[in-house]
């Protein structure tokens, strides 16, 4: 224990003295600071200046054109309607001086009808986003539907009544809005993917470079493997946490600074997660980083080279990314609660994301929590154990990384106590 | 004090790496293990510090089993190396606390031995700025610092220049003159032969000569004399084949039986020009290509 004590003590310091350390959590928190002062900064600026109708910026041109006669005119109030952001203009010259506008970027985009219900829109650039055709199509059957329906003999009120007659409707959430907890639980799930990945790596190059440097040669005659790998194992733990802490930490507290400013849906709803689902998060998030930095460690200890360690983790790398790609796909999906999910949310190296998410994105018993919970922390003190004995195996272990097989029964041929 | 292993068996899978290996080491005495590479000295050694269990065997402290949270070992491994990136007190404190010590136990008893060493104005340095010989120094006080009852010293020579390997036999003298178990272990047999009364070869996981240095040369039997002469090429040809060439152009002569030597040593000195001569008694390095030898095992 007391040798556990000092291994956690210098390992530690070993982290705060890391100039990387501390160079992404400085980064991360001057990042955070930047964003979220800025509709501050961007508010002072304004406010000198006030906004006086938007005369600044000339609009885009839509070109609506049509050799037919009297075609755009009828058109271009229904567009100038439907599409506010846009100069929109008639015209009746030919396909291609439309399309020549277009190209040389003289005007936006072009509608060319060969009838009231057919046109060909022209783009110079189609963007992704682009809704223009849809939006068109949509403000042309309307026109089509209120022609239509005065040519049946109805006045163009009735018409009017016709199209725009609606459902009243009201959702009442009786057990989670996804769409509240999404942002979190979206936050949470990619911090523990990086955080795991990050510090997973870390662990694992510490214990090679230790063997590679030889080191180990003395520490493993000095120290008990299971106080090296608890040691470490919990020592780049709490400086994960630290990290987390500092960056979260100042992100909330620049968050209340600038509170006024930021009244954005869903950096509220990020800042105002309930408490027990907080609570949820950090154990979730502890056992989750101590099973997979034990399995990183008990990797390291096994590559006598440094270059071995990235071909070393990758089955773990894959387990993880598993159940992570498992978890963004059901999130995405909008079906938290589907089989592999609940699969997962019992397995111990996918639950802390897969039960986290199904927690907050779902309704799920307690005691669906409380197994997932009690098996995940047994599989954590299972897998250091382990983890412990692969190290005192793995580290006098030189050459070659030896495959899975040889060091579990190595691991088990041996005798003594860890 | 004495440190005894006793039928010592140990494999790895399918390979049997030691067989029977018993050996005692005495308080106040240098022991000497040695070996060709290979045959089982880093495993005795890491059974004998805990790192793994025997099969079948004892390490015994004055005869009661070794309780390794009472008894300090020091260990300078023949693989050296400590962390290349963290200065040289900080990882000498980190090592001596691990092995029980205070932190300002720690921190005077490092500062001391840096300052005993030569190399106190290296304190404050990383450790991958120092020489290889340098490294080696602040290496053997991770091995001293918590002043263990049990010295374990691996190829404790190798890389050292002539004024800090004189300053390591100092060093070594004055652990043995405490009455410490000193254990080496080494391919310079000079080395050795200058500290060590009692020796153990291990031989393809056996122990195959075991005892003290002194008495193992005794026990040769005293039928050859080598000796030192400007006629050493008459003195071959009159004893054809009993006489040999040695590396050092003296001539070794074997007799029918040890009680001839005085007898001989007369009739040589009154024939020919002597310059020297004496019984020839094997170096620690004959014996040693003795009992370790490919043909040896067989």
């Amino acid at each position: 224990m007391k040798q556990f004590g000092k291994i956690f003590k210098f390992e530690f310091n070993g982290y705060l003295k890391n100039k990387v350390f501390v160079g992404i959590t400085v980064f991360f928190v001057i990042a955070i600071a930047v964003c979220m002062f800025i509709p501050n900064i961007i508010a002072a600026f304004s406010s000198d200046a006030p906004d006086e109708g938007g005369t600044g910026e000339p609009l885009p041109v839509m070109l609506i054109a049509s050799e037919q006669e009297g075609l755009a005119d009828v058109i271009v109030p229904f567009f100038a309607s439907a599409f506010a952001d846009y100069e929109v203009k008639g015209t009746e010259e030919t396909v291609n001086a439309v399309k020549a506008k277009v190209e040389s970027g003289e005007v936006e985009c072009a509608f060319v009808f060969d009838s009231l219900s057919s046109y060909t829109y022209y783009v110079e650039n189609l963007s992704m986003y682009d809704m223009n055709a849809e939006i068109a199509s949509t403000a042309l059957k309307t026109a089509l539907q209120m022609d239509l329906m005065q040519r049946l003999g109805l006045s163009p009120e009735q018409a009017a009544a016709v199209l725009s007659a609606t459902v009243e409707s009201r959702t009442e959430t009786l057990g989670k809005n996804q769409m509240d907890n999404f942002f979190y639980t979206y936050i949470m799930i990619f911090a523990l993917y990086m955080v795991i990945l990050l510090y997973g790596q870390m662990v694992a190059t510490n214990v090679a470079t230790e063997k590679s440097s030889r080191a180990m040669e003395v520490l493993v005659t000095t120290a008990k493997p299971t106080s090296m790998m608890f040691g470490k194992v919990l020592a780049s733990c709490l400086a994960g946490f630290t990290q987390l802490v500092l960056i979260f930490g100042s992100a909330i507290l620049f968050y209340n600074i600038n509170r006024a400013n930021l009244d954005n849906p869903i950096i509220s709803s990020i800042f105002d997660i309930p408490i027990e689902l907080f609570i949820y998060m950090i154990v979730f998030f502890i056992l989750g980083f101590l099973i997979y930095a034990f399995l990183f460690g008990a990797i390291g200890s096994t590559a006598s080279k440094l270059e071995d360690i990235n071909t070393s983790v990758m089955p773990i790398t894959f387990l993880f990314i598993i159940g992570f790609m498992v978890v963004m796909f059901s999130m995405a999906g909008g079906s938290i609660d589907n089989v592999a999910m609940k699969i997962c949310s019992y397995v111990p190296f996918t639950s802390p994301m897969a039960m986290f998410t199904r927690i907050a994105m779902s309704t799920v018993a307690w005691y669906e929590i409380a197994i997932s919970i009690v098996l995940l922390a047994g599989s954590v003190v299972g897998i250091g154990v382990l983890s412990a004995r692969i190290y005192r195996v793995g580290v006098l272990l030189y050459g070659t990384p030896p495959k899975l097989t040889k060091i579990l029964k190595a691991v088990f041929a041996d005798r003594k106590r860890v | 004090m004495k440190l005894e292993l006793r039928n010592i068996e140990k494999s790895f899978g399918e390979k049997h790496v030691l067989t029977g290996v018993s050996f005692t080491a005495e308080g106040g005495k240098a022991f000497g293990l040695l070996g060709r590479n290979g045959a089982g000295k880093t495993t005795s050694i890491r059974i004998l510090m805990d790192v793994f269990g025997a099969d079948r065997g004892d390490v015994l402290l004055d005869g009661a089993p070794i309780d390794y949270e009472r008894v300090g070992i020091g260990y300078l491994p023949e693989e050296r190396g400590l962390y290349p990136k963290k200065k040289v007190i900080d990882q000498l404190v980190y090592f001596a606390e691990l092995k029980g010590m205070e932190h300002k136990a720690a921190i005077a008893a490092c500062d001391a031995w840096l300052a005993r060493l030569g190399m106190t104005e290296y304190r404050n340095k990383r450790l991958d700025t120092l020489s290889k010989g340098n490294q080696q120094k602040i290496q053997l006080v991770t091995a001293l610092a918590h002043d263990p009852e049990i010295v374990i010293l691996d190829e404790p020579f190798s890389g050292l220049d002539p004024v800090n390997a004189m300053l390591l036999k100092d060093v070594v003298r004055e652990q043995i003159g405490k009455g410490k178990i000193v254990l080496f272990s080494s391919h310079q047999m000079s080395y050795i032969e200058e500290f060590c009364d009692s020796i153990a070869i291990i031989h393809q996981g056996k122990v195959v000569l075991h005892g003290d240095l002194k008495d193992i040369k005794h026990s040769y039997a005293r039928d050859k004399l080598t000796v030192q002469s400007p006629e050493a090429d008459r003195i071959r040809l009159d004893f054809g084949a009993a006489a040999s060439s040695m590396a050092d152009g003296s001539v070794l002569l074997r007799l029918a039986s040890a009680e001839q030597k005085q007898e001989t040593m007369r009739a040589l000195a009154e024939k020919y020009e002597i310059d020297a001569m004496k019984v020839f008694e094997p170096s620690l390095n004959d014996i040693f290509v003795e009992y370790a030898s490919e043909e040896a095992g067989k």
